[in-house]
């Protein structure tokens, strides 16, 4: 967009504007009103269909559409003049000629755009007396939405949110004329992962949502802003409350965050905070009730027990809930074994330079970058805002996009390069891809190095889940980065698709075994810890899995994680839990883990939670309670700072704010940041003064934290049995307690489904429905087959975080090589 | 006063059809002489300068529109030759894709070297499906005989035509509405600007004209445009195949000097209403064109100025005559109801003002309305008048609008006598079949 | 061009909660590009559509005359057929349905193999067409294959009243004749040899 400044005047008025904006838009900020119904710029190019928008342009003898219209230096436009005047009531009336008039009883009566338009601007009265169109009342275009056409005034919106936006296709005009409607192919219902934003866009009663239909009306619900913390995307999120009750989830427009989408897990998500499963109360093994007091002793006393003996893993939890964890840990019990991640992680040296400022790309960047590499993420399952985004990029602003992941994602059909490596095979190939990009070879990894090596800038989008390879995949990515010279370009960088939410918060908080608060190094933070025998750098998940187990360690406390379900190699983790002499649990749910558990506390959810948590491109954001606390559940961080200081530990945290001050005293580059700063759209420390504060590589260095030796990169092994395939496993976006505790999403919960090339399918005489046991040494699962074209030949996939037939099962801490084998046709 | 034919010469001889047949009056020849003889710019001129107006509605100069495309090479552009012909009334363009289908392939290869453009379209309506099966033959014989296809005539110079069926919807006529569905879209309207010489068909620069407009270029390279501009009036150069329907003995396609009297035409050529009756009105240029009554409109000349000067439109030239016998708010009714069925329901007022417009007349004619109705009728032709996305609101508003106007009286009493009867929406029509069934030949 | 396919491609054909909604049957959720190998498309279809879409610059340009295949082979444009066709041209059966339905002459309900279009519009109309379309109807029966509509203006309003029939038109019809022709029809005769279009001299005679 051309940034140049021209002047126009709107009925009478001198308005200021960038030259090429919208007319429409233009007025706007000079407070000049003009209605619209089919224009909504994050849709794409306007469609000028409704009319509703026309105005006098002098020179011009017709009406124009100010929705389409760019403003030029000197235009003369009038929007209240009689002509002008005419037309606005002339299309009011038009579009009620079949728009049924039963606002009282419609759910969008009191929200309605057409409602305040035909007020504002319409003719009064209708002189249409004839019959309107008929169509089945309302009926279902998805198990989630209702439609009814009766009341659709073919505004496109919809549609061209599934066309252009969602890039689903699915959601389409049928028909001609006044008798079109909005459908899909065959009736069939409309299931999508962002299917319910179309509710947001329809500007009458159309579409509406069931979750919500005829629960509340607009006079007596009220809107409080929060963060969605269901994923790393972390999308604004406004939450309508009746009763101190969420009814509804409504996007909160962030540009720098989710330009005002939501997907569906985040709209509708929040009604599985209601299960039966909830925990609403602490309690002591066994289920017994607990009085807050008793729980807290007991857990005190578990962990004064396990002493330097005992670790914490922390996952869903905000910034200062992490921080004080870490507390608990190294100040409280001497101990250094604390982790924010499933598997295990880059050694504080990589992550440093992982998160330096300079390599760090904003969400924004997606937007305004030559190329895109996608990197071991399907981010429509790990964090599907950014699907869409980087759908917009190359929609919009024609950015070349490359995709390099085990398995095909959802981006592929658009991407310049599409490169699918063997499970396990992110290291080798950023290796390969780091010398191609130096010089060019014919390698494996010269498609995707052809689209990146001469855009002037390049945004990676890459999932941290190819650490479970080992440090080394981490080197390769930052020498790729090197070899990009990423940190010394514009709109350029690394962006993380994390497994955890706050996996960037937690770490700054000084959730890593080998870095405290402000990822500082612990090797001299612990030099104050009077405890003996006190490491410097503590255990990993994944070794703190194997010294539960072999009885090294005694206590673990988890806070927001689900090991037995989310966590790789479930029978070890199970043995591991049986070993631990207590099992702490801060859990949202009843669930296999908490069952294992000597104390178990509830945790709160984002509609109720206090805190802060910190978006994986350094944002911090502000998760507000919107909804009051069901049962006996208290705020986390209260729960913490009590926990400690009958620890004997006091953190002095005596209140949220000061929580939040004293984890911005701990993590130097927060140092300053307030709550206003956060305020409702969030800031990024790297946009502040702190970001000087941000530690370096260079000091980085020493401290004996290379226990994470990184290990060669995993090559293609060789298969143990002839027809063994190597397995790759990913999170479906819906896999778990979002489904399943969630009665309107429950449709959603998948079945387990191993995809298989077409080769290795025909070879194993398998097609798409068949039953099968899919096994590896001893353990094995059963999965339903489903044929794919672009899965690569010799490789599988599962899911994971599936109520039955998990595939963490089947999971040790390298690839795995799998049989499978035919049970049923 | 006998026809002038240029397009149709010839046209009784089926082997026109035939690239021999055609090349045995010369065909080609042109296409030959522009190819290897003269400059693109020389062609351009020579278009520009015969004055040649659009034959596909609007009458816009054809030379002008196809200078509008930005010069030499770069960008890919295209050339989409219109024959939708879906408007009631007009059937011209089938009979010269039927009779004479290497005049057309002729003028859009010359149009498409004066433009500079290497892929040409023919976008034609599914209905015509002999009219298409003749058309992909002589495509398949002039890309045999090098006249399509890569280095034409060894001029280093290409151009692929393909001929393309659309499916059934008027509204695929208009040009940017043409667009979409060649694109394999759902035939809507685009907004305008960008226009389609600047972005068209897959965003590149795009020359649209009428298969009647296409067919007169090899005529006018080949003669020159002063021989061109000596048919017709200066403001309408030329002749016109006009499609002659309705109440007269003679239907069919006449091809005239423009500017003859229109009374020649419907009278003299056409023979007129059957015996015992007259002319009460008549659509000078299809069924968006606002009637004229007999007083009005039978002295006039025949040429797009005579036309828009008596607030009506020589359109694509059609006439479709109403005798004495027609019910006025009954072919009020048709032509709604053509409209609503066409309009691709993209733009409000097209969409509903079309179906409401139905639905009142049909009370009308079934005389259950008032003359209140009537007044609201009127009221919602205007409102529908420059407030669509495309002109096709407006092609139901003006002639359902001017009948209203001039015929009140009838539309009164037949909204006083309607009431009641069974057959009340379909009485008052010309009855026996025409005259002219002449022998096969 | 679009990515063609969109999110969801790993949760094919989800099942759909029977709380929320009975009436759907689990494995018919809407999909995203089907897979050639999920759609067994005769390979005859198959080659029709890919040279179709060689033929454009875009391959969706190919959208009407695949659909125009799609027809010719199945009668009307059956659900499967629209997610064979998709399969070939990479695009959603959905967009395909949305494509076919804006079109009169492309069906996307089942309707008979031998098409009669009868003019009603206003040059026909005057000259009798809705009596011959009534004639027309009333000259079928349910037995026949034979889809018998009302149409707007063919293009052929000098042979009016007129109709087309299996894509070639006819006229000037008397109501009688619609008898006679839809007699032709099941017989598998040539249809009105003498009213065919192609038969009639130009009304003004050879050049002067
Ligand atoms: C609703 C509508 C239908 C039209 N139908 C046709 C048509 O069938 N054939 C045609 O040549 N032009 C048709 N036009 C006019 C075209 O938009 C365009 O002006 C014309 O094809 C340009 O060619 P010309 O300049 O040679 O006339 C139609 C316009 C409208 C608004
Ligand atoms: S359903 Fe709503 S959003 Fe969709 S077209 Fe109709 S009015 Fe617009
Ligand atoms: S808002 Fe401009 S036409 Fe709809």
């Amino acid at each position: 967009m051309s940034g140049k400044e021209i002047n126009l005047i709107i009925d009478g008025r001198e308005v200021t504007a960038t030259e090429g904006e919208m007319l429409h838009d233009a007025a706007k900020r000079g407070d000049v009103e003009i209605p619209v119904f089919c224009y909504e710029p994050k849709l794409g190019e306007p469609v000028g269909a409704c009319r509703m928008c026309l105005v006098e342009i002098e020179g011009i003898p017709k009406l124009q559409t100010s929705c389409s219209t760019p403003v030029r230096d000197g235009m003369v436009v009038h929007t209240r003049t009689d002509q002008v005047k005419h037309a606005q009531s002339a299309v009011v009336e038009f579009l009620l000629v079949n728009h049924p008039l039963d606002c009282p009883v419609c759910d969008k009566g009191g929200e309605c755009p057409l409602q305040d338009i035909s007020i504002g601007w319409g003719p009064g009265k209708s002189r249409m007396t004839d019959q309107k169109r008929h169509f089945e009342k309302p009926i279902e275009l998805s198990p989630l939405v209702a439609i009814d056409r009766e009341r659709c005034i073919l505004c496109y919106r919809c549609v061209r949110f599934s066309q252009e936006v969602a890039e689903d296709e699915q959601l389409q005009l049928l028909e001609r004329g006044d008798r079109t409607f909005v459908g899909t192919f065959d009736d069939r219902p409309y299931v999508a992962p962002f299917h319910g934003n179309i509710t947001d866009l329809c500007p009458v009663g159309a579409l509406t949502s069931y979750t919500y239909r005829f629960r509340a009306r607009p006079w007596d619900i009220e809107q409080a802003g929060s963060v969605c913390t269901l994923c790393p995307s972390q999308c604004n999120v406004s939450f309508t409350v009746r009763d101190e009750q969420v009814k509804r989830v409504l996007a909160r427009d962030n540009a720098e965050v989710d330009d005002g989408w939501l997907c569906d897990r985040g709209r509708y998500g929040f009604e599985m905070f209601g299960a039966e499963e909830r925990v609403r109360g602490p309690r002591l093994r066994g289920g017994g009730e607990a009085s807050w007091e008793q729980a807290i002793a007991k857990a005190a006393e578990a962990l004064k027990a396990g002493g330097a003996k005992s670790a914490a893993i922390v996952g869903d939890a905000s910034n200062e809930e992490g921080y004080l964890v870490q507390r608990i840990m190294r100040e409280a019990l001497g101990s250094p074994n604390v982790d924010s991640r499933p598997s295990r992680g880059p050694s504080r040296e990589t992550q440093v330079r992982l998160d330096h400022p300079d390599l760090s790309a904003k969400v924004r960047d997606i937007d305004n970058a030559d190329a895109i590499l996608v990197l071991g993420t399907d981010p429509l399952h790990s964090s599907p805002i950014l699907d869409l985004r980087i759908r917009k990029a190359i929609r919009r602003n024609g950015a070349k996009l490359a995709v390099a992941t085990e398995q095909p994602t959802a981006l592929d059909g658009g991407a310049t390069a599409a490169t699918h490596y063997a499970p396990g095979g992110a290291t080798l190939f950023l290796s390969e891809l780091a010398n191609c990009l130096r010089l060019p070879n014919e390698g494996h990894a010269s498609d995707v190095a052809e689209v990146l090596r001469d855009a002037g800038s390049v945004a990676i989008v890459w999932g941290d889940r190819i650490a479970r390879e080992g440090e080394g995949a981490l080197t390769a990515l930052l020498d790729v980065a090197a070899a990009l010279t990423l940190d010394a370009k514009e709109n350029s960088g690394l962006l993380e698709v994390p497994e955890f939410t706050n996996a960037r918060g937690l770490r700054e908080a000084g959730c890593l075994p080998d870095a405290g608060p402000g990822l500082s190094d612990t090797s001299r933070a612990l030099t104050t810890i009077s405890v003996e025998n006190a490491r410097p750098v503590g255990m990993a998940t994944e070794e703190i899995r194997g010294a539960l187990e072999s009885g090294e360690l005694k206590t673990v406390l988890l806070f927001g994680v689900d090991p037995l379900r989310d966590f790789p190699d479930t029978q070890a983790w199970d043995r591991a839990l049986t070993a631990a002499n207590h099992v702490i649990c801060f859990s949202t749910f009843e669930n296999a883990t908490t069952a294992k558990a000597s104390v178990v506390f509830p945790l709160e959810t984002h509609a109720e939670k206090d805190g802060t948590v910190s978006h994986p491109d350094g944002r911090l954001q502000r998760v507000r309670p919107s909804a009051s606390r069901p049962g006996d559940i208290r705020p986390n961080w209260g729960v913490l700072a009590e926990l400690s200081l009958v620890l004997g530990h006091d953190t002095g945290v005596s209140s949220q704010p000061s929580a939040f001050a004293a984890l911005t005293e701990a993590v130097p580059f927060y140092a300053g940041i307030t709550d206003a700063d956060i305020g409702g759209r969030g800031i990024r420390w790297q946009d502040t003064p702190t970001r000087a504060n941000a530690p370096k590589p260079d000091e980085a260095s020493g401290t004996g934290s290379s226990k994470h030796s990184s290990e060669a990169p995993a090559e293609g092994f060789e298969d143990p049995v002839p027809e063994a395939l190597t397995l790759g496993t990913y999170r479906d976006l819906w896999a778990g307690p979002i489904t399943e505790l969630n009665p309107p999403l429950r449709f959603l919960a998948p079945q387990q489904r191993v995809e298989l090339s077409i080769p290795d399918a025909d070879r194993l005489g398998l097609k798409s429905g068949d039953e099968v046991k899919v096994a590896q040494n001893g353990t094995s699962i059963r999965a339903r087959v489903a044929v794919r074209e672009r899965v690569s030949e010799g490789t599988c996939f599962l899911l994971e975080g599936t109520a039955e037939a998990n595939a963490n099962a089947l999971l040790g801490g390298s690839p795995v090589s799998v049989t499978i084998e035919k049970t049923a046709g | 006063m006998p026809e002038t034919r240029m397009l149709l010469k010839n046209a009784e001889d089926p082997a026109l059809r035939t690239l021999a047949g055609y090349k045995g009056y010369g065909g080609y020849a042109t296409l030959e002489k522009a190819y290897r003889e003269l400059e693109a710019d020389e062609v351009l001129k020579e278009l520009e300068e015969s004055g040649l107006r659009g034959r596909g509605g609007a009458g816009f100069s054809m030379g002008k529109k196809a200078s509008f495309l930005p010069r030499g090479g770069g960008v890919d552009k295209y050339l989409c030759c219109n024959a939708d012909e879906s408007e009631p009334g007009a059937f011209k363009d089938r009979e010269l894709m039927q009779r004479n289908p290497h005049q057309l392939i002729e003028g859009i290869a010359i149009a498409a070297l004066a433009a500079g453009i290497g892929h040409a379209f023919i976008f034609i309506r599914g209905e015509y499906d002999s009219q298409a099966d003749i058309l992909d033959a002589a495509v398949a014989e002039a890309y045999e005989a090098g006249y399509l296809g890569k280095d034409i005539l060894g001029t280093h110079r290409d151009l692929e035509l393909v001929v393309h069926r659309g499916a059934g919807a008027y509204i695929c006529g208009e040009e940017t509405a043409l667009l979409d569905a060649l694109e394999g879209k759902r035939g809507n309207p685009r907004l305008k600007p960008p226009f389609p010489a600047v972005q068209g068909l897959y965003g590149g620069p795009t020359l649209i004209n009428n298969v009647e407009t296409l067919s007169n270029v090899p005529h006018i390279v080949n003669h020159g445009a002063e021989w061109f501009k000596g048919f017709g009036t200066e403001q309408s150069p030329g002749t016109k195949v006009v499609s002659i329907s309705g109440g007269v003995r003679r239907p069919g396609n006449y091809e005239v000097e423009l500017g003859i009297p229109t009374r020649e035409l419907i009278y003299g050529l056409a023979g007129g209403p059957a015996e015992g009756h007259e002319v009460k009105a008549f659509y000078p240029g299809g069924s968006s064109s606002p009637v004229l009554t007999a007083e009005e409109g039978l002295d006039l000349p025949y040429s797009f100025e005579a036309m828009a000067a008596a607030g009506s439109m020589l359109g694509s030239g059609s006439i479709i005559v109403a005798d004495d016998r027609v019910s006025i708010p009954h072919m009020a009714l048709r032509t709604a109801r053509f409209y609503h069925h066409e309009s691709c329901g993209k733009c409000t007022p097209c969409r509903e003002g079309t179906n409401w417009t139905v639905k009142m007349l049909e009370r009308v004619v079934r005389g259950e309305a008032t003359p209140m109705d009537l007044d609201i009728v009127a009221s919602v032709q205007e409102n529908i008048i420059g407030h669509c996305l495309c002109v096709l609101g407006d092609s139901m508003a003006m002639p359902v609008g001017a009948m209203v106007r001039k015929f009140r009286g009838e539309f009164e009493q037949v909204m006083a006598e309607a009431g009641g009867r069974p057959d009340a929406e379909r009485i008052a029509v010309v009855q026996g079949a025409p005259e002219t069934l002449g022998a096969a030949t | 061009m679009s990515p063609v396919d969109g999110p969801g491609i790993s949760n094919p054909n989800l099942p759909v909660d029977q709380a929320l909604t009975e009436r759907r049957i689990p494995d018919r959720s809407s999909e995203q590009v089907p897979e050639l190998h999920e759609v067994d498309c005769p390979a005859e279809l198959r080659e029709r559509i890919e040279q179709l879409m060689s033929r454009y610059p875009d391959r969706k340009s190919a959208s009407i005359p695949a659909l125009w295949a799609v027809q010719r082979l199945y009668g009307w444009c059956t659900p499967e057929g629209i997610r064979q066709a998709a399969a070939v041209m990479r695009v959603t059966p959905a967009y395909l349905e949305s494509v076919a339905s804006f079109y009169d002459l492309l069906h996307t309900d089942p309707v008979g193999t031998h098409k009669v279009a009868v003019c009603t519009n206003i040059s026909c109309w005057m000259r009798g067409g809705d009596e011959l379309l009534d004639a027309f109807r009333a000259a079928t029966s349910d037995e026949d294959d034979i889809f018998v509509t009302g149409f707007e203006c063919l293009g052929a309003c000098d042979i009016a009243p007129m109709a087309s029939i299996d894509e070639r038109y006819f006229g000037p019809l008397e109501a009688a004749e619609a008898q006679t022709a839809i007699e032709q029809l099941r017989g598998g005769g040539e249809v009105l040899p003498e009213k065919a279009l192609e038969k009639r001299p130009l009304p003004g005679g050879p050049d002067a």
